[in-house]
């Protein structure tokens, strides 16, 4: 989780203006970038393991196969793990509980956050700076320290870890959001829309919103790779919802003693969430970097 | 803040001031009351020796009186003093308890911090300077790998690498001795501190270099290269302090987030830091600690916050003419 | 006289019959109940050996000569800030180890889980049932040169007998009259009881009792406050962190020992940092070394000290609660275990298969009760008749002692084979909040005496009482009873006709599945000597016997 906490939080009165790009546009634009393609092919290759590796694994991730932490050989491609059970089964069952949990709290923060920063920055009164210094309570507790102690509060359940990840995405995601749809607000056929009389509801979710969807989107694929790491990181430190669940982080954390004997129980969930994260770190970047050039190229015109 | 402005710098500095203490009054309260619902310290400590005899013993020496407003705002005077109380598990005060471990965070945040900055922002500028070149596409997508790589993982693989497996040069756990301080144990620093490094350095550099290409394409770089100023002193006297504004609030952001982030990375290295006290406190529903810690951390988060934004104001001189 | 560290050494122990009988009894409350065995009286003369020497006699030879010097470096999981250090009480494992370096009790337990007077008493006699003489040793001094006296032992016991000091040993005084503890002169003390209590030997012998002087109390930032007869007398303390101890020079046994300079206890976050920090040299041992990882520590250099304990990890049925408050439920669960498949997953095959009853070095052990197979067709039938075919139950564990956790996955895997679906809950708040009100849980034990273990678990009045046993009603509602009788009973033979009834109770109606009698491994370096197993409850052979019978080659 490499820190990037927010997209740079410029002092007030420098929020740049963003102009709208259509998302659709942006996204095939963005596939021109080998990274982008990269980052997809990395994703994609981890989406199907965690999608069809249980139904091609060859045990029951549980299932005991034989003495603990054997190196590959016999009935087991990997070896065995800690207690015996097979490391390439327990691999190919465990990228769906952190990618489902990661893209279900992204997507709820992600939302929250879109929501509070789009009326945030329609407010233009004292509900946009009530919402941004609540924002600011949230946002002054580190993801994985609030996590923390949300699991260690509650137990480690998987509404905990997805809540906890949900409430610290929405606000980061909420700056963004209002930052990107400021200048939007300012613009003119805003103004009109209002003048014809459509609810607010609409404006914001028919008018603002399609503007802002290039930065959202980027910010979104960010996101979800600090929501992996921060999963994986809490099942790293033993807060997985199913101790002995196949779970990578949880691989990685039991496993990891006997790296040096039997490295597999280990090393396939490094590998894996590692590629994961570069993965939609590459995507994000290459969104990004897409954006950025539609800008200049605007700018030239 | 639209309908608080003026007053130049100063009264910028002071509304982010104000700001601050607010939402550090609000954080406050927030820790306050999600403590609250920590449960029974006194079980939580105990854990399986806790028989009836050794609570009611135990109950009696921590003094856990009842009246939750009443207990907010003895605590909070408590902390305007910087008196958090005293540990429950550990039974001594909070300060005395965290004191130490508060300087080994810093040093390793520190460390971190004087390492990654500098090499961030030289990395970032010259592959800015040198765009869409080798070294440029090198060290981005190396930056971009290495940022997207989760901490406990670069800690995995450095202890795999440098300690265990494949070489033996370094100490695989940190554990300063109380009494002593990190620095007389520079070896067991290296590892922490190359994870953070590693945790932060390469987000910086890309902002530095998002941040050097935008500045260097602007009209008064260009100005100043017409005006046939070396490229030295366009780069040192002009790009430069221009570029290096956002990247300021962007190492904020991420020194605050080490503060709280570095619970992995002792948990890995068994360094005795803020991290494992909070882990440890967490699990032991010690109160106290907790509070003290999220308020430590918050606080730190509010200030390095402030500190970034009167120092963007300062260095970026388009900026200033705009308060 | 290391561990000899692989498994031969159990297969030793098989062979040569696990359940070496205790003769505590026979030797404490003989005929008459009367006397404190003259052997043991002897064997605790001018200088006493080593509580190790008599188990592992042959073993010992091989390390040679101990040497003096060096700092001892101990790495423990388990720690926290809540860690602390009191002559009598502990609250973490760590503690264990800090307690032993410095404080002694008056009876000790050899390597064999044999009482011998090699501790503080040159003897404790049973005048009659309900009456003990206590004769500590001569010229004992505390670590400030104070000699230790009979006011001293009257201290130590009544302040672990006074329930509002909250000390882990309370439990254990119910039967002692605290009260009346009688000082007869400077080295003799008499004990009398309320009720008769043949475990009072095995109590004094547990590590809480140790012995402090007049007036002490638990550590409260003054490490000059802590004084014990031990080894090491502390120099500094961090909860969560580190203590120090230096060699006590004025050491009772004049055997030489301690051999350390000073030891030095540090608390770890999990085994991975443990055993990294063991092969690098950064410390010289560590408690819990996993199961499945002592090949792997061996290639490198770290030697695994394997003892078979007779410490359990069970699974407890709260036979008050649904759905086990049906024994057909309580009976098909202990079905569907695979007690060999589980000591090869858990323990990596280092254990002894237990028969769902505990305390198996007791001279009591009933080991003709038949052996539980796993047998899931049984199961289902029973599961069927009870009622609860399909049955979905919540699990709950916590990461106590190691293979806590992993005990429930397994177990809740293979009950799946039985269509029973159980949730593991790993709750980190389970001791503080749920524990002893939980249906289904996991909790761990170490090793004791049967009637010891009883009284601590097994009675309604027993502090850490998870499966609500004995039934109010019933069959098994005379254990209690017939628990009374066994401690009254003077003649060995009657006493163990008596726990053979109560085991037979508990293996028929309890709430116990107890899979396996767990090894204790630890890691050291191979420079550390003087190591050899102990079926006793402590890590590393009682943490080296205080640090005392251990050395740098």
């Amino acid at each position: 989780m490499s820190a990037t906490e927010e997209a740079p939080a410029l002092a007030e009165g420098v929020d740049t203006p963003t102009p709208p790009v259509k998302s659709s546009t942006l996204l095939s634009r963005s596939l021109r970038l080998w990274r982008t393609r990269i980052g997809l092919v990395f994703v994609l290759i981890l989406v199907l393991i965690a999608v069809f590796g249980p139904i091609i694994a060859p045990h029951k991730p549980a299932d005991f196969m034989g003495i603990p932490n054997t190196p590959p050989g016999g009935g087991a491609l990997f070896g065995t793990d800690y207690l015996g059970q097979d490391v390439w089964s327990r691999f190919l069952y465990g990228g769906r509980s952190i990618l489902v949990m990661a893209i279900v709290s992204t997507a709820i923060g992600v939302v929250i956050g879109v929501a509070i920063g789009l009326v945030a920055a329609y407010a233009r009164n004292a509900l946009d700076d009530i919402l941004m210094r609540l924002m600011d309570v949230i946002m002054a507790f580190p993801q994985i320290m609030l996590a923390l102690v949300a699991v260690s509060l509650v137990g480690p359940k998987a509404w905990v870890t997805i809540g906890a990840i949900a409430i610290t995405t929405a606000p980061r995601v909420a700056r963004v959001a209002r930052g990107a749809a400021q200048p939007v607000v300012e613009r003119d056929f805003i103004g009109a829309t209002e003048a014809m009389g459509l609810s607010r509801v609409r404006i914001l979710s028919g008018e603002i919103l399609p503007n802002i969807l290039g930065p959202m989107m980027v910010e979104a694929t960010l996101r979800l790779t600090y929501s992996i790491a921060v999963i994986a990181a809490l099942a790293f430190l033993g807060l997985a919802p199913d101790p002995n669940g196949a779970n990578w982080g949880t691989m990685i954390q039991q496993n990891q003693g006997v790296l040096a004997t039997q490295p597999w129980g280990a090393l396939l969930p490094i590998i894996a969430i590692a590629f994961l994260t570069m993965g939609t770190g590459l995507i994000g970047d290459g969104i990004a970097r897409t954006a950025a050039g539609i800008d200049r190229e605007r700018g030239d015109e | 803040m639209k309908w608080f402005r003026g007053g130049g710098i100063t009264g910028f500095i002071i509304r982010r001031l104000l700001l601050g203490l607010l939402v550090m009054f609000l954080v406050s309260v927030v820790v306050f009351v999600a403590t609250q619902a920590l449960g029974d310290p006194a079980r939580a400590i105990l854990g399986r020796d806790a028989t009836p005899d050794r609570l009611a013993a135990l109950r009696k020496q921590l003094n856990l009186d009842s009246s939750v407003v009443g207990q907010y705002f003895h605590w909070l005077g408590g902390v305007l003093h910087f008196d958090f109380g005293s540990s429950l598990a550990a039974q001594e005060p909070v300060g005395k308890l965290l004191g130490p471990r508060l300087v080994n965070s810093g040093i390793l945040v520190l460390c971190a911090a004087v390492i990654s900055v500098p090499v961030s922002i030289a990395i970032g500028s010259y592959a800015a300077l040198k765009r869409e070149k080798t070294f440029d596409t090198v060290t981005s997508n190396l930056l971009l790998v290495l940022a997207s790589l989760p901490e406990f993982v670069v800690a995995v693989l450095l202890v795999i690498l440098l300690s265990t497996s494949v070489f033996h040069w370094l100490p695989a756990i940190s554990p300063v001795p109380p009494g002593h301080h990190p620095w007389e144990y520079p070896s067991e620093l290296v590892m922490p501190v190359a994870t953070l490094v590693f945790a932060v350095a390469p987000y910086v550099a890309r902002i530095m270099r998002a941040s050097m290409i935008e500045v260097l394409e602007s009209d008064y770089v260009e100005m100043a290269r017409l005006k046939g100023l070396p490229e030295r002193t366009v780069l040192i006297r002009h790009a430069l302090p221009n570029a290096i504004g956002p990247v300021f609030q962007v190492i904020a952001i991420n020194l605050a987030y080490l503060a709280g982030g570095v619970v992995v990375i002792e948990y890995v290295f068994n360094y005795p830091g803020i991290g494992s006290a909070l882990q440890d406190a967490v699990l032991n529903h010690d109160i106290p600690v907790v509070q003290a810690l999220a308020i430590l951390i918050a606080g730190v988060y509010v200030l390095l916050n402030l500190f970034a934004d009167v120092a963007t104001i300062l260095v970026t001189p388009r900026l200033r003419t705009r308060l | 006289m290391t561990g000899t560290g692989d498994k031969r050494w159990q297969v030793v122990e098989r062979e040569d019959g696990l359940w070496l009988p205790l003769s505590r009894r026979n030797l404490l409350m003989g005929a008459g109940g009367v006397v404190m065995a003259s052997t043991l009286a002897a064997c605790g003369g001018n200088s006493p050996a080593a509580p190790g020497g008599t188990a592992t006699s042959g073993a010992t030879d091989a390390a040679g000569k101990p040497v003096r010097g060096g700092n001892f470096r101990l790495g423990v999981t388990g720690g926290g800030s809540k860690d602390m250090f009191d002559g009598q009480n502990i609250v973490t494992k760590p503690d264990q180890a800090r307690l032993v370096s410095a404080f002694e009790t008056l009876l000790e337990f050899d390597d064999d889980y044999q009482l011998q007077t090699t501790g503080l008493a040159e003897s404790v006699e049973a005048d009659n049932p309900t009456q003990y003489t206590i004769r500590i040793r001569k010229g004992i001094e505390f670590q400030n040169g104070k000699t230790m006296t009979a006011d001293d032992v009257i201290y130590s016991l009544q302040r672990i007998g006074t329930q509002s000091n909250g000390l882990t040993g309370f439990a254990a005084t119910a039967t002692m009259d605290i009260k009346n503890l009688k000082k007869i002169d400077d080295q003799t003390v008499r004990l009398p009881l309320l009720s008769p209590d043949s475990t009072i030997p095995q109590t004094l012998a547990s590590y809480t009792f140790g012995m402090v002087p007049k007036g002490y109390s638990a550590y409260k930032g003054d490490v000059s406050t802590q004084i014990g007869t031990g080894p090491y007398k502390l120099k500094s303390f961090t909860p969560g962190q580190e203590s120090v101890s230096e060699r006590n020079p004025n050491y009772w046994r004049g055997d030489g020992s301690p051999w350390f300079d000073s030891v030095t206890i540090t608390d770890f976050s999990d085994s991975t940092a443990q055993i990294n920090a063991l092969k690098g040299g950064q410390i010289d041992a560590m408690t819990d070394l996993p199961a499945g990882q002592v090949s792997a520590v061996k290639a490198s250099g770290v030697e695994a000290l394997i003892s078979q304990t007779g410490g359990w990890i069970p699974i407890c049925m709260a036979i008050d609660m649904p759905p086990f408050n049906d024994n057909r439920v309580r009976q098909a669960m202990r079905l569907i275990v695979d007690r060999n498949q589980i000591m090869q997953q858990i323990g990596s095959g280092y254990g002894q298969i237990a028969n769902d009853l505990y305390a198996p070095f007791d001279e009591g052990y009933n080991k003709d009760l038949p052996q539980r197979e796993q047998d899931i067709e049984q199961a289902k039938s029973l599961l069927k008749a009870a009622g609860a075919d399909g049955l979905t139950v919540d699990l709950h564990t916590t990461n106590g002692a190691s293979g806590m956790v992993e005990l429930a996955s397994v177990f809740a895997n293979q009950a799946k084979a039985a269509g029973v679906n159980i949730t593991v809950k790993n709750d980190p708040n389970y001791y503080g909040d749920a524990y002893l009100k939980l249906a289904f849980s996991v909790d761990f034990w170490g090793t004791r005496g049967y009637l010891n273990q009883v009284q601590q678990g097994s009675l309604p009045n027993s502090p850490y009482n998870e499966t609500h046993w004995p039934p109010k009603s019933g069959t098994g509602s005379n254990f209690g009873d017939l628990y009374q009788q066994a401690l009254r009973a003077t003649d060995s033979s009657k006493r163990i006709e008596i726990e053979h009834e109560m085991q037979k109770l508990e293996y028929d109606n309890g709430g116990y599945i107890i899979p396996y009698f767990n090894s204790l491994i630890d890691g050291h370096s191979s420079k550390v000597k003087g190591l050899s197993p102990s079926k006793g409850t402590l890590n590393l052979a009682g943490f080296g016997h205080g640090f005392r019978t251990i050395w740098f080659a």
